[in-house]
């Protein structure tokens, strides 16, 4: 039964946005009796509503609010309104995710005692390490019902077809490739029931197999009655006392009308996009950088991954849209290994677009037509394909700012977002790109097509953890470090990348930082 | 509504007679330009795009008929693709310029600039030019204009997005109301 608390209620924890951190958050601290109000920017959708079509689904639950995307990067001139491709509903990006959950290596949390200093970029250690993750990483997989895992005991997904081409070029270069662990059921789980290969993991999971705060989290956080979400609630802005203590958020709710909710805590989880710009809208005379900001860190350090397609076509057909999405991963370039040209990671992950959108990514932008492109699209039932996901550097100029001038439906700036490769970003992807054709070609392709990065799914590093205050926004807990009662709950909060998608860390966190919260508030800290 | 009534460029009077009842039922509309489309050979000469009744034939002209059908095959071109799947993306654009001022103009300019483009270039209207390769390199000429983006974004969405033809491009479309491909040979693959 979902709760209804009062604007007044100065008790609660206040949840800025409903996806894998926020609904994972909400429910978590439900669950240990901690009363919370989810704002949620988006509506609320019905399974009734999640369609197996690519472009109705983009058009229905995609965050399309007006921003900027600038800088030398493709992705400005191909997608100029948008950089980034997450959601705007109740369960965010949870779902428009393909279910990937994969825990971070070792090094990942340690890049720069493990490279040291790299020129032109930001990189710095997490205040946390893999060890001390580890039992937080069971409780994502078990929650999220990860196959392929202990947690669960849940076996893999089948191999599909598009799994055994990759797999038999990569085996044919002597590449290590295995079956993807998805948060995705491969049996009743959770109340949940086994995945039946729809292909269209990243329009939202139309019977539920995928783990998706929309229907796990949300409503289980909502029966325990300490829960209200609050949908169509977009927040303007985080208002604090003198003491420096946030005390309420300021929205605007369905019908445009402003209101102000209470709050004892508050925990931003607007995505990586969303987060910043909330601290930095949120500025006032005791914070004219922002909240959070004493290190001019908010909103620098977005980081995407090191992205691009590889799509190659072959004499016979693959039919790769039978399948997940995304149904196994080219592990062999996951390390931190120098000698290949690069630091750090890239996992090359077997992934399908439909034909609507192969059409609109196989050559983005302005100049993707003609006769090369039509007879490649004519050629998609034989198309096997990567998606390259390695980790992108951390560097400061690629940023969150608020446009001078122009502002949104909301009256709120509009977000600019900037973004370009640093050049091990360039290296790493050439690798991965020489590789993919390597493979490929072992296999027997007619041709090999490289795809430049297009939107971002995974938006990270805006508000980054960090052991002193100086170097980021907020602590070890994903709390800020110049005020208590403020936390991160996104990926915002990451410092590195990583090569893995970002999900399951995400949902590690929230659960780890709901066990914090829960005893500073105990204490009386907070 | 176009409140233009001289037209923006001008082309050949078209010899067809032209009756002065415009098409109004866009149905009718767009069952009579496929019906023609449907009779025109793979290299389309007049008639195609427009009922030769229609708004967008009397106002953008006779010529633009054949001239936009080739600009929409030479985008996407696919030669085993009836010309009707192109001309259910052209024509309720064409139509919609009826009531749409802005539109009509990128439509109109759009296609003097091609033709001017063209001549410059090869000395004929672009429909005139004979080879694929001589029109792309019009066509690239033209690629950062609205007219040329807008008309390919709408093929994109036309062509491949057209459930009817997926099964022609080995695409399968939506899956989860037929218990999707648990059962129906996800895992098949024959060549390996």
């Amino acid at each position: 039964m979902s709760a209804k608390f009062d604007l007044n209620d100065d008790s609660l924890v206040v949840i800025i946005g409903s996806g894998a951190g926020g609904g994972t958050l909400a429910n978590e601290l439900a669950q240990k009796g901690i009363r919370s109000v989810v704002l949620e920017a988006g509506k609320r959708f019905k399974m009734d509503d999640i369609e197996n079509d690519e472009w109705k689904m983009f058009g229905k639950i995609s965050w399309l609010d007006k921003r900027y995307v600038v800088g030398p990067a493709r992705i400005a001139e191909d997608f100029p309104n948008l950089p980034a491709w997450i959601v705007k509903g109740v369960g965010g990006a949870t779902m428009h995710w393909a279910g990937v959950a994969m825990r971070f290596q070792e090094h990942e949390f340690k890049m720069k005692t493990t490279n040291g200093t790299v020129p032109g970029a930001n990189v710095l250690d997490w205040p946390v390490s893999l060890e001390e993750m580890e039992p937080y990483y069971v409780k994502a997989e078990k929650k999220m019902g990860v196959c392929g895992t202990e947690a669960t005991g849940m076996p893999y997904h089948g191999k599909s077809s598009h799994y055994k081409v990759v797999a038999e070029g990569a085996k044919r270069i002597g590449a290590r490739c295995e079956q993807a662990k998805l948060a995705i059921n491969t049996e009743v789980r959770d109340g949940r029931p086994p995945c039946q290969v729809n292909g269209f993991c990243m329009q939202g999971c139309r019977i539920g197999a995928k783990w998706s705060t929309m229907y796990t989290e949300i409503p289980k956080a909502e029966a325990t009655g300490n829960v209200e979400v609050r949908p169509q609630s977009m927040v303007l802005r985080i208002e604090h006392d003198k003491t420096g203590k946030v005390t309420g958020v300021l929205y605007a709710d369905k019908d445009g009308n402003q209101q102000l909710q209470k709050a004892r805590v508050v925990a931003v989880a607007g995505n990586s996009i969303e987060s910043p710009r909330m601290l930095l809208n949120s500025e006032s005379s005791m914070f004219p950088d922002g909240l959070a900001n004493s290190s001019g860190q908010v909103g620098q350090n977005y980081m995407t991954h090191t992205t691009g397609g590889v799509y190659a076509e072959f004499e016979k057909p693959v039919h790769m849209y039978k399948s997940t999405v995304v149904p196994g991963i080219v592990h062999e370039w996951k390390g931190n290994d120098p000698t290949r040209g690069h630091l750090a990671g890239y996992e090359l992950e077997i992934l399908h677009l439909g034909l609507p959108f192969m059409s609109a990514f196989l050559n983005p932008g302005k100049g993707g037509w003609g006769r090369e492109l039509a007879d490649s699209l004519a050629n998609y039932g034989n198309m096997a394909g990567f998606w390259i996901c390695g980790e992108d550097m951390a560097v400061e100029s690629n940023n969150i700012t608020l446009h001078a001038t122009e502002k949104d439906q909301y009256g709120l700036p509009v977000p600019v977002v900037y973004k370009t490769d640093h050049i091990n970003d360039t290296r790493m992807r050439n690798h991965a790109y020489d590789r993919s054709k390597e493979l490929f070609d072992a296999v027997g392709a007619l041709k090999v097509n490289n795809l430049p990065p297009y939107p971002a799914s995974h938006n990270m590093g805006t508000n980054r953890m960090s052991e002193h205050a100086r170097d980021g926004v907020v602590n070890r807990w994903g709390q800020a470090h110049d005020i208590k009662n403020l936390f991160v709950s996104d990926g915002s909060q990451f410092t590195s990348s990583g090569t893995e998608n970002p999900t399951l860390t995400i949902v590690a966190l929230a659960i780890r930082q709901a066990d914090y919260i829960a005893d500073q508030m105990k204490r009386k800290e907070i | 509504m176009n409140k233009n009534k001289k037209p923006l460029f001008s082309f050949r009077k078209s010899s067809q007679d032209v009756s002065d009842t415009p098409c109004t039922d866009r149905r009718e509309f767009l069952a009579k330009s496929g019906k023609l489309a449907l009779g025109a050979s793979a290299i389309v000469v007049g008639g195609g795009l427009f009922s030769p009744n229609s708004f967008a034939a009397k106002k953008i002209g006779a010529d633009a008929n054949a001239t936009l059908l080739k600009l929409a095959r030479d985008i996407y071109p696919h030669d085993t693709l009836e010309d009707k799947y192109y001309v259910q993306v052209m024509s309720p654009m064409a139509d919609a310029a009826e009531k749409d001022a802005e539109l009509f103009k990128l439509l109109a300019e759009g296609v003097t600039l091609l033709d001017k483009t063209s001549v410059d270039k090869y000395g004929v209207p672009y429909s005139q030019i004979k080879t694929e390769q001589e029109r792309v390199i019009v066509l690239k000429m033209l690629e950062p204009t609205p007219f040329f983006q807008k008309i390919k974004g709408a093929l994109m969405m036309g062509i491949y997005n057209n459930p009817e033809i997926w099964p022609r491009f080995g695409y399968g479309g939506s899956a989860w109301e037929k218990g999707g491909y648990i059962n129906r040979g996800y895992d098949a693959v024959d060549w390996l």
